[in-house]
């Protein structure tokens, strides 16, 4: 491969819109678009501690709806479904990685951070869809991998064909294969090594992932800067946050394992630092798929409220919460929630069922591992399902209750809930597929062709929609479950209105309230407001039986109080001295607003 | 103001009629024909008033059995103090007092200030400071205490039939903490003194208090709920009548062996923390025919009452007889004594031994002496068994329900002898000695069911049948 091939567009479908590296500077410097040469979207209604009290909702641009009719969802097919997300209630979108990319890794190998991929349209469109979601008052997040690029971004090919230039040190590179030798091999199926030569540059190059994503060089202050202002770039076109993808990784330090560092730590601040002083009201969440122990210094320091990452997943609760409905015992999740930490006052977990980022036993400690091993792994169907993508309404056979339940937990456990795309009507996935495409096939809007997604060719669409009986798209549509009143669609629709009526289920603190009965989880949401009348105390009950169950919970606390049933508002009796007892069907669930008799008479 | 001895032997009467009606009341059935005060003390106040006391009932037989209480008084009993009247006593209403919210909290104030009344001796453990600030409920009928929560914090076990001498529950708690055993709700205070005023000066445990464990569920809740799973799951895929086909307790999702394992480690650990708090010796020349000796005197006495047992009773001998020839180290110390799966709570750090007391029906000195651990996994093992078989109950044709019972038992019985044997030596390698404790306690279960619970004797006769079946 001669240098001179180098030079040829890393990003040939980038012709004709702008991009980096459609010119280079006399300094070597490659030009990248800037914000300014986009109109910029109309800000969301300002309120600082938004993300606290969202339903976030994960979609795929691919999979959602395809307006331009070539068989593969876009920005403006989004746009134009979202007054049915506005409908249903959904306050920030999440939308995995829609920059340039050659799509090794799902768009998580990114070759240009200021342009968008093609088939999914333009920098424009995504103004647009951040203009028409804002008037909706719906944010939108995306992701943005800052460890790695891919090794067709502009940068890379400039660092391996220049080493004097200015982009030759945006890379770890390395005569020898043998630096930094305690960071382990993530993907141990697929790479042997995190170091791979390039017989370009005749050097080794770092990468914590796949092969074709090398690793930023964060010791080098450039990469930093560029980064940050990838970070302005889209925050000027007017992006609600991001979700910061790898976060651990972004250092290397010899005698270490290279994650975690402090380091790394410190960028995170200057990253918050950037959102807080030019952006206010925009959201950071930290991808650190580790024990909330750990992901807590992600958080950063407890003391100003938190100056890192605004939000991070909390990934064991989610196989607690099967595992607890699978063993009808609460214990799973009761202690998962017990170990979980305080976090600063201005931060926020994020929780979810079902997402594309799961639990990885790598990540935990030795005496969880054993504990995940012998409760979890063990169980052959926990260890058939859990591991490999399912969606929600398969991995529960189906079962409207345990659906029910499963959301009611999602939507009232403490943290923002992640909905999952069709989650919310039942959708299917095609295990035929393969394990990563089995839960993306596109969103089912209609009984009509293609499922209502495209109007293409079937045998054009990027993945074939779900046709089963029973998950297929005749049967679970939008369409037919918007009209009736029975439906998954709208029972979701009115937990999700139910949620933002209490800023207990966002704000408030979490006590579980014990009882003698295993199978029963019920806890307590409070929420102190400023005044009196802002006070919002919530009790949440759920039956992670599949029997009938009853319960007795020591409410005395609040004797005199009377809980009121918040999806139908009918009074229970009050609160005495003695244990209330409740009786619960299989896999019910209720939850209470507790009117206390001082500031509720009139309620 | 009248005193409180005389109040008390104002409402003696009444008290004899309030007694048969309380569940910790161990004399029912018989006539009672006197209640004679052995100590009266104010407490505190004047209206209300609180007023502990020690009676002893006079049933015609010696000895005469004591009780606790805690009087409140009050001109003006509330409605929802109703069900806990004793007696009036000139204008005033008597009722016993753990009910009363506002009176329950200064026995916390008087062990928080260290305070004695009358000799009778409120007390924190060493290094304890309490938070009185706490409101108080009693907590649900129990066979011979009373038990009041503060908060979410504390729980005051009051103790109801009281004897002179020393408290083995205080005392084991108090020696476990001491070797900071973590599997035990921890002791913080405690309520002492003479049992009389006058007389009887010896002195008794009259309460207990402890951390309260907030969030727990008992092993048998826990286990039963495994169970139910287990036999749903079995009822799915039954075959043809007369199969004997179920579920494999190790593939469905209610799987107990986790826990059991973990409960069975946490039991040895405990046996651990006994032997280094209190000791541990070889057997005494002479235990092991007294072992033997014992269990042969128990089946006469059941054989007698329950003939549906003469058919094993060959075996029954031969197991116990081979307990006289045991081999091998055999340590004694103290152990639970009284252990199954009520008796273990699961809080959310794992499992939690409450209640050590020992056997209430058995003396106390007997209670006392050393005793092998493998009692204790003996008895747990027989509630393993109980625990399997409670739902079946009073299913007819239950040929695979049986079988499903016997999969989840023989499961979870062999993952609480492997988690025990993490943390102490494995008691499948004293089978002989297991299995004797094992037929021994099932006797003992076959005397009670006969007694009280008739459809219940099937499960200990089947436990029989099946462990003198197989020879170890």
């Amino acid at each position: 491969m001669s240098s001179a091939d180098l030079r040829t567009e890393p990003n040939p479908d980038l012709e004709g819109v702008p991009h980096t590296g459609e010119a280079v500077l006399s300094d070597g410097y490659l030009v990248e678009p800037q914000a300014d040469d986009f109109d910029h979207a109309k800000a969301a209604p300002t309120d600082p501690h938004w993300y606290k009290r969202a339903v976030f909702y994960e979609v795929l641009v691919r999979a959602f709806h395809d307006h331009d009719g070539n068989g593969t969802g876009d920005l403006i097919g989004l746009t134009r479904k979202l007054d049915y997300l506005e409908w249903l209630g959904i306050d920030c979108l999440w939308l995995p990685p829609f920059y340039a990319s050659p799509l090794r890794d799902g768009g998580y190998d990114i070759s240009d951070f200021r342009a968008v991929l093609p088939e999914f349209g333009t920098v424009e469109d995504f103004v647009e869809l951040l203009n028409e979601a804002h008037k909706r008052g719906i944010r939108v997040i995306t992701d943005l991998v800052m460890n790695h690029t891919s090794d067709q971004h502009p940068w890379f090919q400039e660092s391996r064909r220049d080493p004097q230039g200015p982009y030759g040190g945006f890379y770890v590179w390395s005569d020898k294969d043998t630096g930094y030798p305690e960071a382990r091999v993530i993907f141990v199926d697929t790479e042997t090594s995190n170091w791979t030569y390039d017989p370009v540059r005749c050097q080794f190059y770092w990468h914590r992932f796949f092969s074709h994503q090398p690793d930023l060089n964060y010791d080098n202050p450039e990469v930093g800067e560029a980064m940050l202002d990838v970070l302005r770039f889209w925050l000027d076109l007017g992006i609600d946050g991001f979700r910061l993808d790898a976060v651990p990784y972004l250092f290397e330090e010899e005698g270490t394992n290279c994650e975690n560092l402090p380091r790394t730590h410190g960028f995170l601040k200057r990253c918050r630092k950037v959102v807080d002083d030019e952006y206010p009201d925009r959201v950071l969440l930290a991808e650190a798929n580790q024990w909330p122990a750990d992901v807590v210094e992600y958080f950063g320091d407890p003391a100003v409220g938190g100056d890192e990452a605004h939000m991070a997943f909390h990934f064991p609760l989610m196989p607690r919460i099967f595992m607890a409905v699978r063993r009808e015992s609460r214990f799973p999740i009761s202690e998962i929630l017990a170990q979980t930490p305080a976090i600063p006052s201005g931060a926020q977990w994020g929780i979810f069922l079902r997402n594309h980022d799961e639990l990885t036993l790598e990540m935990v400690t030795d005496e969880e591992r054993d504990y995940m091993y012998s409760e979890y792994v063990k169980d052959p169907r926990m260890r058939a399902n859990i591991g490999i993508r399912r969606r929600l309404a398969p991995l529960l056979d189906n079962d409207r209750n345990q659906l029910e339940l499963f959301t009611a937990l999602l939507l009232s456990l403490p943290g923002s809930p992640v909905l999952y795309y069709g989650d919310e009507i039942g959708m299917g996935d095609n295990i035929w597929l393969g394990d990563r495409d089995a839960v993306r096939t596109p969103m089912q809007w209609t009984p009509d062709r293609n499922a209502g997604f495209s109007c293409c060719d079937p045998g054009r669409i990027y993945l074939p929609v779900i046709m089963d009986p029973v998950y297929g798209y005749q049967a679970i549509n939008v369409e037919a479950q918007s009209a009736s009143t029975q439906s998954l669609l709208n029972w979701t629709r009115r937990m999700i209105q139910v949620r933002r009526e209490h800023p207990a289920f966002g704000l408030g603190d979490f006590n579980e309230l014990g009882s003698s009965n295993p199978s029963v989880l019920a806890y307590r949401r409070h929420h102190v407001g400023n005044h009196d009348t802002d006070d919002d105390l919530v009790i949440c009950i759920n039956n992670l039986s599949r029997f009938p169950q009853p319960v007795e919970l020591d409410l005395s606390e609040y004797a005199g109080g009377v809980p009121v049933e918040l999806t139908g508002g009918v009074r229970f009796p009050p609160i005495g001295e003695l244990p209330y007892l409740l009786t619960l069907p299989g896999h019910g669930f209720y939850w209470f607003q507790i009117v206390l008799p001082d500031i509720g008479r009139d309620a | 103001m009248i005193s409180a001895v005389d109040l008390v032997a104002d409402i003696a009467d009444a008290l004899a009629a309030v007694l048969p009606e309380q569940r910790w009341f161990s004399g029912k059935g018989r006539p009672i024909h006197a209640i004679i005060p052995l100590r009266a003390t104010d407490l505190a106040g004047a209206d209300p008033r609180l007023v502990h006391a020690v009676v002893e009932v006079d049933q015609g037989e010696l000895p005469r059995d004591r009780y606790q209480f805690l009087f409140g008084v009050r001109s003006d009993v509330p409605e929802n103090l109703g069900h806990a009247w004793v007696a009036a006593s000139g204008d005033q209403g008597v009722y016993q007092a753990e009910n009363d919210v506002e009176l329950a909290v200064l026995l916390l104030d008087l062990m928080a200030r260290g305070t004695e009344v009358q000799g009778l001796r409120f007390a924190t453990e060493p290094g304890v400071t309490l938070d009185t600030e706490q409101r108080s409920r009693p907590v649900g009928a129990e066979q011979s205490n009373t038990s009041l929560v503060y908060g979410q914090t504390y729980i005051l076990k009051l103790f109801r039939k009281v004897a002179a001498g020393r408290n083995r529950d205080l005392e084991m708690h108090r020696a476990l903490a001491a070797v900071g055993c973590q599997h035990i709700a921890a002791p913080l205070g405690s309520i002492e003194g003479p049992l009389g005023t006058a007389g009887e000066a010896d002195t008794a445990a009259f309460g207990m208090l402890t951390e309260y464990l907030r969030n727990v569920a008992d092993g048998w809740a826990m286990a039963t709920a495994s169970v139910r799973d287990l036999l749903a799951e079995s009822l799915l895929i039954e075959g043809a009548p007369g199969s004997v086909e179920h579920a494999d307790p190790a593939d469905v999702g209610g799987d107990f062996a986790s826990e059991a394992y973990r409960l069975g480690h946490v039991v040895a650990t405990v046996h651990t923390d006994l032997a280094t708090a209190l000791g541990s010796s070889p057997a005494p020349a002479g235990y092991l025919d007294m072992l033997a000796d014992g269990m042969h005197r128990r089946l006469d006495g059941v054989l007698e009452q329950v003939p549906e047992l003469s058919p094993h009773s060959d075996e029954l001998r031969a197991a116990f007889d081979a307990v006289r020839g045991f081999e091998g180290p055999l340590p004694v110390q103290q152990v639970h004594g009284d252990l199954h799966l009520g008796q273990v709570l699961r809080s959310v750090t794992g499992w939690v031994l409450i209640d050590f007391e020992g056997e209430p029906m058995v003396p106390l000195a007997d209670r006392d002496a050393p005793a092998s651990p493998l009692r204790d996994v003996a008895a747990m093992l027989r509630s393993l068994d109980y625990a399997a078989n409670h739902l079946p109950l009073g299913e007819t044709d239950s040929e695979q329900r049986a079988a499903v019972a016997l999969a989840w038992s023989t499961r979870n019985q062999d993952a609480f002898c492997d988690g025990y044997a993490q943390a102490a030596p494995d008691p499948r390698k004293q089978a002989v000695l297991l299995r004797a404790f094992e037929l021994d306690k099932a006797l003992y279960e076959v005397a009670y069911e006969h007694g009280n619970r008739p459809l219940w004797l099937p499960i200990p006769l089947a436990a029989i049948a099946r462990l003198t079946a197989a020879h170890p």
